[in-house]
């Protein structure tokens, strides 16, 4: 299944790189310093110096926006590193290896499938305070359990394939096979998994930031902006509305660059069945991967963020 | 019989890994519980009123010994008393865990209602305006934070139009928007796997043979491809239930709900050891659940299973 879906979902993985320039320009330069409090500009509207007005401090909101979406990103950054790194490690060593060695590191990664990787990240950011490396590095470490649970599926069937039982006859040891001809065949099914994913750990982050636990809430977050502006929803939209917009734009925007893309619908290969079976294998599905990873892919539904 | 054995001490397995994890991050926490309880009160904080705080709850064992007896207790029902509220945990979980459920379920229960016919016209009409609305729903559902359409729902229904009174009525009335919430984020998901089941169907030959027998595409597709969606449908529900328990924190706290998961959220801030180790036992507990129980289902109904004699691992 996994390795002939991607032929026509469309990637734009450029959008990556240009996600991350612009989050680092973003983090390096500011038109107003996010922090400077002015109480005689107090929601003052959008205009030529302050492009998106200003906060109940007279706080500029554009700089504000810029900071906040620099650390999203961090966080983003954090989460998806420590996934692929932990989880591809783990999933292939847990199909190479046999035995009791496999079925622990299994066990495992069933645990950090089970683990709530929100509430997790809620319990550590309240303990040593909420900021974009403590949050990336808790979501990261909390739920890596189903990225290792889909590479280990993946590589077990890949293991299977009749071009690298053939490899392995003419004497290929289990990691070079893994890494010479499982692990090309396996990355781009990865890759949609991370697609369906990040934009929801963006999320997680605006909701613990919105939470507030531990969180400095001086500093700019989506989310915390969100939660400081409610108030005022109601005389200046514009403060609740470019967070959100900011938030969901960035979401779409790693959708896109990575996901399965939703507008192809071609009956014969459908597009969105990317995401479709990203998410089935998620959720240890009908096709077979449940075989490979038994119960332990049923709960991966845990790492769903915040409702 | 024996493969059900395997998974019911799997399931024990994760659920004494997450009381060893429980125990172990929550004693990680820096302030000090007593403290935070006699500043609560008011009281002075003294060597001997937190040696006496801690002698009450047992803090003053060592570790092993105040898991081993923690684990005993909570086995045999005893759930400790909160430090924050005096009462015991049991009892307020009794009386949360009817609100948390009703929001995840209940919000389960419309996505489902809502996602079917959905899928189903979206399949029938490939580009019509319900294909569309899906895609839409499902990057919705992965864009769109729950707070802000909270926030967004709250000033619609409460302010603008004041149909409902979401914070300050009765707290049957106080969960329509949080169930509505928790239906929208599972909507476009749930019905995409659907969609993605009958597209399948639509390459298979037994449809083909459907349409050549002269049936009319759209109707032979929804008839012929109802059963095969449902079953992507049920694999996919087992993700959307596990998170039941847990999921709706953020709504909880929106809408100021007495939810366990606002309580979880209440007790870390003062570091309510018992409060929090019960929690994420109940959270793990659901989940485990969850998942044991779609695998025995999924056993039960697909005999493609039970020939499969050894699953790896």
């Amino acid at each position: 299944m996994s390795h002939h879906l991607p032929s026509c979902v469309t990637r734009r993985l450029w959008l990556l790189p240009a996600i991350g320039v612009a989050a680092l320009a973003a983090a390096v330069w500011q038109p107003h310093s996010p922090e400077a409090i002015a109480l005689g500009l107090r929601h003052a509207g959008p205009s030529l110096v302050h492009p998106l007005g200003t906060d109940h401090l007279g706080r500029d909101l554009l700089s504000r926006l810029m900071v906040g979406g620099a650390r999203t990103a961090l966080v983003v950054a954090l989460v998806s590193a420590s996934w692929v790194a932990i989880g591809t490690f783990m999933g292939l060593a847990a199909a190479a290896l046999r035995g009791p060695f496999s079925a622990a590191l299994l066990r495992v990664a069933e645990f950090f499938a089970v683990l709530p990787s929100l509430l997790a990240a809620i319990v550590v950011t309240s303990i040593i305070g909420l900021g974009p490396v403590s949050a990336g590095l808790a979501l990261g470490l909390a739920g890596w359990g189903p990225f290792a649970l889909l590479t280990y599926g993946l590589a077990r069937r890949g293991l299977t394939e009749p071009y690298v039982l053939a490899a392995r006859a003419l004497g290929g040891s289990s990691p070079s096979l893994l890494r010479r001809h499982v692990w090309p065949a396996m990355w781009e099914t990865q890759l949609s998994y991370l697609g369906t994913k990040l934009g929801r750990v963006a999320i997680a982050y605006a909701a613990l930031a919105f939470l507030g636990l531990g969180a400095d809430t001086a500093r700019a977050d989506w989310g915390a902006m969100m939660y400081e502006y409610r108030l005022f929803a109601l005389d200046h939209p514009l403060l609740i509305i470019a967070p959100g917009t900011a938030l969901m734009a960035l979401c779409v925007a790693l959708r896109v660059a990575i996901g399965g893309d939703n507008g192809e619908r071609v009956p014969a290969t459908s597009g969105d069945l990317a995401s479709a079976v990203a998410r089935a294998v998620e959720v240890q599905d009908v096709k077979g991967y449940s075989h490979a990873h038994g119960a332990g892919a049923g709960m991966a539904g845990a790492d769903r963020p915040a409702i | 019989m024996g493969w059900m054995a395997r998974e019911v001490g799997r399931a024990l397995l994760l659920l004494w890994l997450a009381s060893l994890a429980a125990f172990a991050v929550i004693r990680a926490m820096p302030a000090d519980p007593a403290v935070i309880t006699l500043l609560a009160f008011n009281l002075p904080v003294s060597d001997a009123s937190v040696a006496a705080l801690h002698h009450q709850w047992g803090l003053d064992r060592p570790l092993h010994e105040q898991y081993l007896r923690w684990l005993g207790d909570f086995l045999g029902g005893d759930w400790r008393r909160s430090f924050r509220t005096g009462e015991p945990i049991l009892t307020e979980f009794g009386a949360r865990l009817p609100v948390s459920l009703t929001i995840g379920l209940g919000g389960l229960g419309l996505a489902i209602l809502l996602a079917v016919p959905l899928a189903e016209a979206a399949a029938r009409r490939p580009h019509g305006w319900a294909d569309h609305a899906l895609d839409a729903l499902t990057l919705g559902a992965q864009a769109v934070p729950a707070f802000w359409i909270a926030s967004v729902l709250i000033w619609i229904f409460a302010v603008e139009f004041a149909w409902l009174r979401p914070l300050a009525g009765p707290t049957v009335e106080r969960m329509i928007l949080p169930i509505v919430i928790v239906a929208l984020t599972g909507v476009g998901p749930l019905a995409a796997v659907y969609r993605a089941g009958m597209n399948e169907v639509g390459r298979s030959h037994y449809y083909q043979v459907a349409l050549g027998k002269g049936g009319d595409p759209p109707t032979t597709l929804v008839r012929h491809g109802r059963r095969y969606a449902a079953m992507g449908l049920a694999a996919a529900l087992t993700a959307e239930a596990s998170w039941v328990i847990g999921g709706t924190a953020v709504v909880e706290v929106v809408f100021g709900l007495p939810g366990i998961s606002h309580f979880l959220v209440e007790s870390l801030a003062a570091r309510d050891y018992f409060v929090v180790q019960a929690y994420l036992m109940v959270a793990v507990a659901w989940m485990v659940a969850v998942a044991l129980t779609a695998q025995i289902v999924r056993h039960l109904l697909d005999p493609r299973e039970r020939s499969r004699p050894n699953r790896s691992a």
